[in-house]
């Protein structure tokens, strides 16, 4: 690391103190015999052992705090090591919060392992970073999948090294990729056949697409991927190494008997392993998952199917009797919750969450609304933070986070402020569109009356344009508007969402992209011409195509450009943890030796305690506040009372009535696992 | 509550060393008191000594706080190994307080092994299957329930701590088991205002007051303290995961469902037996017994998921009526449908992911209990009426229940109120239904029902497939060309394959191969209708074929072999076992 690579927002002494490392290396520092011990450069891409041997050394430098885990072993017999950081290395239990950092999960961004082991050594660098809180690195959550980029032949696969039986015949593992053309890459197979549904696309023949019998269009090819029949049975390439990819193995959104899902979410080491860790973790407070997915930069995405709608709840006819509610109407959340409150023993909250479990309404599905407005918010400061390390170039959209995701697990079963971050995707191909040309961008800026002035004509044109299917028209579309049923902004919303249409050749704009950016800065590099080969059962075939990994992970160069310049949010990010304090106490004599005491909790941080899904699970508990004097006994008030939210920026107040005898000083404590402690001492009567 | 970490540790150095002889358990076994977790382990013992031949007793691996799950596996070796015949898998005591399948386990294992050799049906369906029995999964809870104080209701649950009450403490506040009489009872206090008063045709019961009528009494819930000082009475005791919500498939989290635990197999021991079911691929059919109610419910757990495939309906419809049969007064039943919706439980769990087909017997009626004679019981309802009476009513009143206790087991299934001296409540009466009550039927009537039970599951055994290999016709087509057909034939109910697990491709078909040193398979497929001489002829490798051989049926191969010599026709299945034919080309 130079200072010309440090990011211009981090401030002068991280510039020292990483000097001060440069200068004076700790005792395994740089003398790795991998070269990847805590001051080598990221100027290549590592394996998944040399970044589990640097988080290792990291360790060693560092024994004051820094800690390597092992948290499993992967079935292809490699390590998971997780690099705890922090000031409480050495205790079982934390008193401070924690955040946590998996990266590349799915074992296909090698960009974002890199990303992973640079915050780690960021912060065994910087002090300031880690003095309040423990940070828990997986600089590399899928060593197996992880392997493939540096293997021969390379190849792409997210899933880790357990045998699977893909074909369900009489072996396992038996059928997988060949290196053919012996280029060290496999890649596609064409081959002419009358039943061929594919052909070149006009304009760039080295892209296939699907024929459309309806424009003319006639199949020609025929595609496999690079590999023989190895075990006679028809099929190609159907059952090579591989079992679970990881990066959708977990419980939220599982897909129960997908091929690569495993048998249950948790079911390999590596998924296990990290269940259990956040299971024992709770101090863990925040989340971030590095790899292909980015809720950075957008929040994350709702619209998913299955969500209880909570202004029109039914209410089972079984459950209706108790809580006096009429079965053949509809209830908002509220008014159920106002049912049910009569029935609760005196002083018990009657919650969301509660109300939602009794009446079986089923696992969330979408974002909660509070919690889009901190996605939002943050996602518009990663905009501005981009621009300021000039890495806001218009760039393909990262991947949409996945079902069975770990980011989507941390938000939706473990209630915390979750964040998936990418780091790289080609630069979109820049069109010829008309100025005047309608975008959801556009759309977005313009009002109802504004869109409806554009008139049918150009709308229509603009939902055909944008693939919108045929009965779809604007004269109905405007009709929805005058209803008040739809406006530009969903419209907007809508138009983002649908996938991004074939250019006029018709080619995937994804690959389009790719093969721009191969032309012009890998000299053509990320794509295999495709060349004649005589294949044992196909015959007289062509082999070529996109190179494995060429569109996520870009060359070695940029990597500490594009991770220097971005990883870094996740510093920023941990800034706004919610922070509970005891922000005020007050104690009013009543006489008589009771006393009125009032604390304020409040949140200092820019994320609530706890967000809003935590709320609906209930995982995440409420700020415990104490009180506790010599001979002082509560008369209104509890022991530990239950704060269950403090919002961003907010505060909530606690009473107690007390009474002592005596003058006596009395301790206020209000404790969490993930968000701080806080402790006051305040007087009753006259003592000082 | 107090607690009882010492003893726990000291018990379960004890328990380890599984005292056999102490405890005095002998074959044949006795089944006039429930056994408790010590007798169980001391009875597992006896069986294996006195069948050692018979039976292989192991641990599948430790509970919470590290007791062993055993299971005794029941296989004649002179006839082949456990894995490969098709196997019966039977569990019992999930939850912890629902004990009486433990017993049933016991019984079926008692049952199997004394009469084999001495009754035919039994001597030959053990000679043809296996048995897998685990008698108590959850060991701790089985433990705690005989050792502590308890209601019918409590210990059902898996010894994870959680923070029911969530203020940073955890299990900080169970029952109390305040007159130390080993029952954690009801508490009612004498209350003018309160909104109960005496029963006028039986003094223990209360009968809630009408309005402007004058109250007697308050009720205070179970027996115990406010032992965190929070206000609330018990209510953050021991647990709970619910041992039956923790499995890996279909599971959802506990704000979706109470009890599921923080992730699918959070819980060690389910997880070890999960791992030890996979590893005995074997196993076609599994039963669960839990208490009461008298069900069989078959799954789907939850209607989301979607109805089985007809052919698995129509084995469990075969199974379960018979079932109805066997133990009067139970039901067969959907368990979504006719029950509640579940996530993560074992049934669902066993036929998604190991692919068996799947009962849990909700044993014991309280009709069992009911005190009336003949000309004095209701006339019957439709049966849909009737399900779902027994389900959702109580179907016999608290008054019945107390005069069978009365008349028929000299009143020791309820604690006559008596008066106690609370911390927090002052003079208060303790009484109520004691632990060995309610959904566990009187001793005297445990063999009745661990019979029956016992004989459902064996008839389920007795329909595992059941598989014959006859190669039915070699013919010379001329040119060294021969045709071979063979028949793969099942009598029994079950097919070698879950219509629902070729459905989800859990594991590959069963497998029947061709092969001679002088042969060479051209062709081979199924046979579709031998009059015309139609197969479908699989395109690749033909000398394999995978297939899945019917219940109640048979499927036929036709195969074109050229060459000479003898072939041999090998039938390999998980579920229906390995068979062998050679026979001569010419």
């Amino acid at each position: 690391m130079t200072l010309r690579r440090i990011p211009a927002f981090l401030s002068v002494a991280f510039a020292l103190s990483a000097l001060a490392i440069l200068v004076l290396p700790g005792p395994a520092a740089g003398q790795s015999p991998s070269g990847t011990g805590p001051s080598a450069a990221f100027d290549r891409y590592h394996r998944p052992e040399e970044i589990a041997a640097a988080l290792r050394d990291l360790a060693k430098a560092h024994p004051g705090f820094a800690k390597a885990h092992v948290l499993a072993k992967s079935p292809g017999g490699r390590e998971l090591v997780l690099l705890e950081i922090g000031p409480e290395t050495a205790a079982a239990a934390k008193a401070l919060p924690a955040v946590f950092v998996a990266a590349d999960m799915d074992g296909a961004y090698p960009l974002a392992a890199e990303a992973g082991l640079w915050l780690a050594r960021a912060l065994c660098a910087k002090a300031d970073l880690r003095t309040d809180k423990t940070w828990y690195v997986l600089a590399c959550g899928n060593p197996d999948a992880a392997a493939l980029y540096f293997a021969k032949p390379r190849r792409s696969d997210t899933r880790n090294a357990r045998p699977k039986n893909d074909d369900q015949d009489d072996a396992t593992d038996e059928d997988g990729p060949d290196d053919l053309d012996g280029d060290g890459l496999i890649t596609r197979i064409r081959v002419k056949d009358r039943e061929g549904t594919w052909m070149a696309v006009p304009g760039d023949a080295r892209l296939m697409k699907k024929a459309d019998g309806a424009k003319g269009e006639k199949g020609v090819w025929k595609l496999y991927p690079e590999g023989l029949d190895n075990d006679r049975d028809g099929q190609i390439d159907e059952d090579g190494p591989g079992g679970v990819s990881l990066g959708t193995a977990f419980p939220h959104l599982f897909k129960y008997h997908a091929p690569d899902a495993g048998p249950w979410p948790g079911s390999e080491p590596e998924t296990f392993a990290l269940l259990e860790f956040f299971d024992r973790h709770r101090e863990i407070g925040l989340a971030f998952v590095l790899g292909g997915a980015n809720s950075c930069l957008a929040p994350p995405r709702g619209g998913r199917k299955g969500d209880a709608d909570f202004n029109q709840i039914k209410v089972p006819e079984r459950v209706a009797g108790f809580i006096n509610a009429d079965p053949t109407r509809t209830y908002t959340m509220a008014e159920i919750i106002e049912l049910v409150k009569p029935l609760v023993p005196p002083g018990m909250e009657v919650t969301e969450g509660m109300v939602a479990g009794f009446l079986e309404l089923g696992a969330v599905v979408n974002p909660l609304e509070e919690d889009l407005k901190f996605y939002t918010e943050l996602s518009e400061r990663y905009k501005e933070f981009l621009k300021a390390a000039k890495l806001d170039g218009k760039r393909l959209e990262a991947a949409p986070d996945k079902d069975g995701s770990l980011e989507l697990y941390a938000y939706y079963h473990l209630g915390l402020p979750s964040f998936a971050l990418d780091f790289w995707t080609p630069p979109e191909v820049k069109e010829d569109k008309p100025a005047d040309e309608l975008t959801p961008e556009k759309l977005e800026a313009m009002s109802n009356d504004q869109f409806v002035a554009l008139g049918e004509e150009k709308v229509d044109a603009f939902l055909k344009a944008a693939g919108a299917p045929d009965q779809f028209k604007a004269k109905q579309v405007f009709e929805m508007i005058k209803a008040g049923q739809f406006d530009t902004k969903k419209m907007a919303e809508m138009m983002k969402q649908m996938p991004k249409k074939p250019d006029a050749g018709g080619a995937d704009p994804k690959e389009k992209a790719l093969l721009a950016w191969s032309d012009k800065e890998l000299d053509g590099k990320g794509f295999v011409a495709w060349k004649p080969y005589k294949h044992p059962t196909l015959g007289e075939v062509e082999i070529g195509g996109i190179v494995p990994f060429a569109d996520t992970t870009p060359p070695e160069k940029m990597i500490e450009g594009l991770v220097e310049g971005q990883a870094p949010w996740v510093f920023e990010v941990a800034k706004k943890m919610a922070r509970v304090r005891i922000a005020d106490a007050a104690v009013k004599p009543l006489g008589a030796g009771l006393y009125e005491v009032k604390a304020w909790i409040e949140n200092t941080g820019d994320l609530p305690y706890p967000t809003a899904m935590a709320g609906r699970n209930q995982r995440v508990l409420p700020v415990v506040v104490t009180l506790a004097g010599d001979g002082v006994t509560i008369v209104q008030g509890k022991k530990r009372s239950l704060v269950p939210s403090v919002p961003a920026r907010g505060a909530q107040a606690v009473t107690w009535l007390v009474r002592s005898a005596k003058p006596v000083k009395i301790e206020i404590k209000a404790e969490t696992r993930s968000a701080w402690r806080d402790s006051r001492t305040v007087a009753l009567g006259g003592v000082q | 509550m107090k607690k009882l970490f010492g003893p726990i540790i000291v018990l379960t150095l004890l328990v380890s060393t599984l005292p056999a002889q102490k405890a005095g358990v002998e074959v044949p076994l006795r089944f006039d008191q429930y056994h408790s977790l010590d007798r169980v382990y001391a009875a597992l013992e006896a069986l294996h000594k006195a069948y050692p031949e018979l039976t292989a007793l192991e641990t599948v691996g430790k509970s919470e706080e590290g007791r062993p799950i055993m299971a005794m596996t029941v296989n004649n070796p002179k006839t082949g190994a456990a894995l490969g015949k098709p196997a019966m898998y039977v569990d019992g005591n999930m939850h912890g307080n629902e004990i009486q399948g433990g017993d049933i386990s016991l019984y079926l294992l008692d049952y199997l092994l004394g009469s084999y050799g001495k009754n035919a049906e039994v001597t030959a369906l053990v000679d043809r299957v296996c048995f897998y029995v685990v008698p108590v999964v959850n060991v701790d809870g089985r433990h705690h329930f005989f050792a502590d104080p308890n209601n019918p209701s409590s210990n059902r649950t898996l010894r994870i701590p959680i923070d029911d009450d969530r203020d940073g403490l955890v299990d900080e506040d169970g029952g109390d088991d305040l007159d130390g009489d080993g029952n954690l009872c009801e508490m009612r206090k004498k209350d003018p205002f309160g909104a109960y008063k005496t029963d006028p045709e039986d003094p223990r019961l209360l009968v809630r007051v009408k309005p402007g009528e004058k109250g007697e009494w308050t009720l205070l819930g179970e027996e115990g303290l406010d032992n965190d000082g929070d206000g609330q009475v018990n209510e953050d005791g021991e647990g709970y995961v619910d041992p039956n919500r923790n499995w890996g498939f279909d599971w959802a989290p506990p704000y979706v469902q109470g009890g599921s635990g923080e992730y699918p197999f959070q819980a060690v021991g389910l997880k070890a037996l999960a791992e030890w079911t996979l590893a005995r691929p074997n196993i076609v059919f599994a039963w669960s017994y839990h208490n009461n109610g008298g069900m069989l419910l078959r799954g789907p757990s939850r209607k989301g998921l979607g109805e089985y495939p007809a052919a698995d309906v129509a084995v469990y419809d075969f199974l379960g009526k018979q079932g109805e049969r066997i133990i009067p007064g139970y039901r067969y039943m959907i368990s979504w449908k006719d029950l509640y919706t579940t996530y993560g439980d074992s049934g669902e769990w066993i036929t998604q992911t190991a692919g068996a087909y799947f009962f849990c017997a909700e044993v014991f009626q309280g009709e069992s209990e009911a005190f009336k004679g003949v000309s004095e019981r209701d006339e019957p309802g439709t049966p849909r009426e009737e399900a779902v009476r027994g389900v959702f009513e109580e179907r016999v009143s608290e008054k019945e229940r107390l005069k069978f206790s009365d008349n028929v087991v000299q009143g020791e299934l309820y604690k006559p109120w008596k008066a106690f001296k609370h911390p927090t409540y002052g003079d208060v009466e303790i009484g109520g239904w004691v632990k060995m009550s309610s959904r566990l039927g009187a001793p005297f009537m445990i063999k009745d029902l661990v019979h029956r039970n016992a004989m459902a599951a064996l008839f389920t055994a007795k329909h595992l497939p059941d598989v014959s290999l006859e190669v039915f016709e070699v013919k010379s087509l001329g040119g060294g060309l021969f045709r071979v057909r063979t028949r793969l034939a099942n009598p029994k109910a079950m097919p070698t394959m879950s219509a629902l697990s070729q459905k989800n491709k859990l594991y590959p078909q069963d497998m029947l191969t061709v092969s001679g040193p002088g042969a060479k398979v051209v062709a081979g497929g199924t046979l579709v209708d031998p009059y015309r001489d139609q197969a479908v002829y699989k395109k690749d490798r033909p000398e394999l074929q995978f297939t899945v051989v019917p219940g109640f049926g048979k499927v036929e191969h036709q195969f074109l072999v050229e060459g000479r010599g003898e072939i041999t026709v090998r039938y390999a299945s998980p579920h229906g076992g390995l068979r062998e034919k050679k026979v001569k080309l010419d």
